[in-house]
């Protein structure tokens, strides 16, 4: 390993070219007011191309759910796109009782469906789902909704509500849900912010949930494709629910399974009742307006929705203190890798942007972990490291993707190696210096787009303020080598973290040995794990006591076995004439 | 790290603010009675931005005066993986990555990567299908010391041999996770349908092919291609337009061809046509992945068929939530996620473009998905559009068209892009208007003319016996009845060897 001046003795001859950024040109002009009913707007005046990058947060998102309907603020996101009383049907009267019919026989499949809950519980049946398991009644009623739901898609004017935006010429709408916000966003055009105001306080004021159980039907298989039919995504699901134990966070925002499966319609209502309200809400707007008449059009659209003095239950499970390490061994269809997981400090928190400094000091291509572990010791191909705070709490994790042949406990070793060096010696100023310089470059690069802009703004106030959003150069640029080293100590330590060991899982999509890969398909494994044991075997004592054994066994077996019971002949005649050359 | 920053600009194109209506009516009870004032949008035009740089060099130039005080440099080759020899597949792309990780003549890679980052330029270098760039941003006053270093990787790269390395064995990790997502191998095997196994982009990489590179032959690579007739350049971001210029043909266009240069040409032009059929690959997943395709025989953007097409496209499944396909296989059904389709057009003369219609539903509904999409495709074919949807699928390509260059680093990129492809200035210049002129009558006969339903080549990769069965309660029907056209089985390959595995 070079020493530590030479590591850094170039960095030190470029530090006078390029020193810190002036703070003050970081800032945008960010113009804030808020409506009659307590909804806030927050506007960036840009003239640069005739478009506006519009769009509104409510400060609640699937943290502020409970174990029986986890998933439901997303599921409700997706609700918001179904349209008004008025905005998607042909007749709101009967579109109104159609809902109301179908919930009735939503209600009385759920009933059957708690009987199958049971029947699974009890062993009697494997899956609940599974039509085949469907009593007679049940799929009646399952017939009876389908009729239902044809009649209420005769009366639709189908997703009427992102026509009217598609014809208007508005890009990119769409919206996001995670732990903390749910937020819907749009581009549109510069001469159409008052549609923007008409349609956004619409949905707000005069919601309907129509199409509600394909929707659920439509995020389940959202849940399919980033979930469940990826190599990891399952795994990943575990993993968050074991670093999170008392959090909400425990779930992950799509919802577990089961949830997702049965959550009703006045749940979904329930909970856009209880964190939609305007004083929940803040609008943003980015881009070609002027920033008098917006204020005006927000006032007379949204002033329109009603507070809700009450406000809202406040999420106050804290996550308890971890006392012990934790692990997971995951086999899965990837390539082996090792995943540290610490728990650290909600967004906001003044510890914040030192381990946000810290993880920029480990990752990168000249940060530590690269250095290290992939060009130093070369037990890695790549290394990362992340900071990631929010609203209730954060997590710091770093990892690595296995070298050929290396073992998950050497790059574990040496991942935690550099994070007790850090402790131990700190960091050099020239260092932090240049994570730093990269901070402001990004302080820049983050303003540049105007829809990211928005998002950001909107995220950063449903969270602590969008001020902090505005400060964070200037916190980034006070943390000291004193506090990296403080943040180390204070929360890299053994009881507080989570490690995740990935294996590649043996599949079909293996690259086979030829010969294992023409045996029958039984015998394969117990074939593929004797001769892994055998080209480890360096004795030629035991490997000619195991060849006679096994020449007794091949007259025994069966004939089916013979072929595999040859083959293992076959390779210990081969690993004893290796030994021999040796 | 957080992100922090992301790599677009703001666009400073069209016309002063357009003021909003006066706001002293009440609120109407639907929004196709409020009024709007009139927008133009005038494209900017690529002659205003192109430099002939003195060594005949071209450059698109594209100043931000408003934006941040950043800059950010493409030095784009026209070049890519049509150059890889046989037995050598993977070259082009590692002399792409190399040029940027593997040092230079005078500095070190790990020093170069130091330098870079007290910098806090981002830099990257890549080598794909068709083209590859050199591409920097970095803050403005900086410009000319990060122009430096990407020229010195450009025109000295050291190709370091621990560089290569591990370039290669991260190439091999990429390898290795061939099988694991079905996302991977329904891409992968859709280029090897839609363009045969015979054309360049399908000359993948193997475990042998990487271990037979060699630094030489990276090095007889770049050899070759070092010369101006195989390069352009971008720039865009804060600084002045003149100086600019300036310092590009002190740099950029001061280099001279190498003594081994060559033209590396335009990439083969291939005619070829997919064959039709339902192709199946087994992978162990609960959601199958479905693609429909069509060869759209030489269409390029500048046919007289083009927007016709993109309308259709629109109307069918390019226009997110409005379009038939996620209305029916989304909306109505509750089949999918993502649903919808692509018309891709030519990128080279001689070369064909495609048509894609796309979902991924849970395995047992893949039959039924596809029943519904070509009775879709059957709709168009037969009745083509109505007057309103023609109206809003206008609507939107017409007046969300400037939304698609959200910053001068996208325009100068489009640009680029364009001169290469060889699509002339004029295509984006009338767009708009190109958009207007379409008729139902256009709308039907290129649906007519391309939607060709015995001509499908579906793509399903997911739990083949799940898929074939279908839903057998619900929505009846195996996956090898949807359409009157021979089940092929595909193997999955050895990700090593791309041989096919039994």
């Amino acid at each position: 390993m070079p020493s530590f001046r030479s590591r850094y003795g170039l960095a030190a001859a470029l530090v006078a070219l390029s020193g810190a950024v002036p703070l003050a040109a970081q800032t945008v002009p960010v113009l804030e007011r808020t409506l009659s009913n307590g909804m806030r707007l927050l506007m960036v005046e840009r003239h640069d191309q005739p478009t506006i990058a519009a769009g509104w947060i409510t400060k609640f998102g699937s943290a502020n759910e409970r174990v029986g309907v986890t998933g439901v603020a997303h599921l409700f996101e997706h609700m918001m796109f179904k349209g008004t009383s008025t905005i998607g049907t042909k007749n709101p009267a009967r579109d109104k009782e159609l809902n109301d019919l179908q919930d009735r026989v939503r209600d009385e499949i759920r009933k059957e469906e708690s009987i199958l809950r049971k029947k699974q519980l009890r062993g009697d049946i494997e899956d609940m789902n599974d039509p085949k398991h469907r009593s007679e009644k049940h799929q009646k009623l399952v017939e009876d909704f389908e009729k239902l739901v044809k009649e209420q898609q005769e009366l639709l004017v189908k997703d009427e509500f992102s026509k009217i935006y598609t014809e208007n010429g508005a890009t990119g709408l769409n919206a996001f849900t995670n732990s903390d916000v749910t937020c819907y966003i749009n581009t549109i055009p510069a001469n159409k912010l008052e549609l923007w105001a008409w349609m956004e306080s619409s949905r707000l004021i005069d919601p309907v949930f129509r199409e509600f159980y394909k929707e659920r039907d439509v995020v389940y298989e959202e849940r399919r494709l980033r979930t469940e039919s990826t190599p990891t995504g399952r795994f990943q699901e575990q993993i968050n629910a074991m670093v999170w134990q008392a959090s909400p966070y425990n779930w992950q925002t799509i919802g577990w399974s089961s949830d997702v499966a049965n959550i009703t319609r006045a749940q979904a209502f329930e909970f856009f009742a209880t964190y939609y309200a305007p004083n929940n809400l803040v609008a943003v707007l980015v881009g070609d307006f002027n920033p008098k008449e917006a204020e005006a059009l927000a006032e007379r659209y949204f002033g329109r929705l009603k507070a809700n003095p009450a406000g809202v239950p406040e999420m106050t499970t804290l996550e308890p203190p971890q006392l012990a390490e934790q692990r997971v061994s995951a086999e899965a269809e990837t390539t082996p890798s090792v995943n540290i997981t610490y728990k650290t400090v909600a967004d906001g928190h003044k510890d914040d942007a030192a381990l946000e400094v810290l993880a920029d000091l480990l990752s990168g291509r000249t940060g530590r972990l690269t250095k290290e572990l992939v060009n130093q010791q070369k037990v890695a191909t790549n290394a990362f490291a992340f900071s990631g705070a929010r609203k209730y709490g954060g997590t710091f994790s770093l990892g690595a993707t296995l070298a050929a042949d290396k073992k998950h406990d050497e790059v574990e070793l040496a991942l935690t190696r550099e994070l007790e060096k850090i402790q131990k010696d700190g960091v050099p100023a020239l260092e932090l210096r240049k994570v730093k310089n990269q901070a402001q470059a990004d302080s820049f690069r983050r303003l540049e787009n105007d829809n990211f802009l928005m998002i950001q703004l909107a995220v950063s106030d449903a969270i602590t303020g969008y001020q902090d959003f505005l400060d964070s150069p200037k916190k980034l640029e006070a943390v000291t080598p004193e506090d990296v080293q403080r943040v180390a100590k204070k929360y890299f330590t053994k009881e507080n973290r989570t490690i995740a060991t990935y294996t590649r899982k043996a599949g079909p999509a293996t690259p086979e040995d030829p010969e294992i890969a023409a045996l029958p398909e039984q015998v394969r494994p117990m074939v593929k794990a004797q001769l892994e044991k055998l080209a480890k075997e360096t004795d030629a004592e035991k490997l000619k006591k195991a060849l006679e054994q096994s020449q007794a066994q091949a007259e025994k077996v069966p004939a089916a076995f013979k072929p595999a019971m040859d083959l293992i002949i076959k390779r210990i005649e081969t690993r004893l004439k290796q030994l021999e050359a040796k | 790290m957080k992100n922090r920053g992301i790599l677009l600009a703001a666009l400073a194109l069209g016309l002063p603010v357009l003021g909003q209506a006066p706001q002293t009516t009440a609120i109407p009870d639907r929004p196709e009675k409020l009024v709007f004032k009139p927008i133009r949008y005038d494209m900017a035009k690529a002659k205003d931005y192109r430099v002939k740089l003195k060594n005949g060099i071209t450059a698109y130039v594209v100043p931000d005066p408003n934006g941040q005080p950043l800059v950010s440099f493409d030095l784009v080759l026209k070049a890519g993986r049509w150059l890889d020899a046989p037995g050598k597949e993977g070259a082009a792309q590692l002399m792409g990555t190399l040029l940027r990780t593997g040092g230079t003549a005078k500095t070190k890679a790990d020093d170069l990567d130091e330098k870079l980052d007290m910098l806090a330029a981002q830099a990257s270098g890549n080598l794909g299908d068709t083209s590859g760039a050199l591409s920097l941003n970095l803050l403005a006053k900086d410009a000319k010391e990060g122009l430096g270093l990407l020229l010195e990787m450009l025109t000295e790269p050291a190709f370091q041999q621990d560089k290569l390395d591990l370039a290669k064995k991260n190439l091999r990790q990429q390898m290795e996770r061939r099988n694991d997502d079905s996302t991977g191998i329904e891409q992968r095997e859709l280029g090897f349908l839609l363009r045969g196994e015979g054309h360049f982009t399908n000359h993948l990489p193997t475990a042998a092919s990487l271990d037979a590179i060699t630094r030489e032959d990276l090095q007889a690579l770049h050899g070759r291609l070092l010369s101006p007739e195989n390069l352009m350049v971008t720039v865009a971001g804060r600084f002045d337009r003149a100086e600019m210029v300036k310092l590009l043909n002190e740099t950029v266009g001061a280099l001279k061809a190498g003594k081994d240069a060559k033209a590396a040409g335009r990439p083969p032009a291939s005619p070829y046509v997919a064959k039709p059929g339902i192709y199946v690959v087994d992978k162990a997943v609960n959601q199958g992945r479905v693609t429909m395709n069509l060869t759209m025989q030489g269409l390029r953007v500048t046919d007289a068929d083009y927007p016709a097409v993109a309308v259709m496209n629109h109307v069918l499944g390019g226009g997110g939530f409005t379009s038939r396909f996620v209305k029916k296989i989304r909306s109505d059904e509750g089949l999918a996620y993502s649903a919808g389709t692509r018309a891709q057009a030519a990128q080279f003369l001689g070369d064909t473009g495609g048509f894609t219609a796309l979902f991924q539903t849970k395995t047992r509904t893949v039959a039924y998905g596809i029943r519904l999409a070509l009775a879709e495709l059957e709709k168009m074919r037969k009745d083509g559009v109505t007057d309103e949807e023609l109206k809003v699928a206008k609507g939107s390509l017409i007046e969300g068209f400037p939304a698609r260059f959200p910053s001068k680093a996208a325009l100068a990129g489009t640009f680029a892009s364009n001169d290469w492809t060889g699509v002339p200035d004029a295509y984006l210049e009338t767009y708009q208007a190109k958009v207007q002129a379409v008729t139902r009558e256009d709308v039907l006969r290129v649906s007519q003319k391309y939607l060709r339903p015995d001509q499908l080549a579906i793509l399903c990769v997911g739990n083949a016996k799940e898929m074939e069965e279908g839903d057998v309660k619900d929505h009846p029907g195996t996956l090898s009845e949807v359409a009157k056209l021979p089940t092929v089985k595909l193997p999955l390959r050895d990700p090593l060897t791309l041989k096919p595995l039994k």
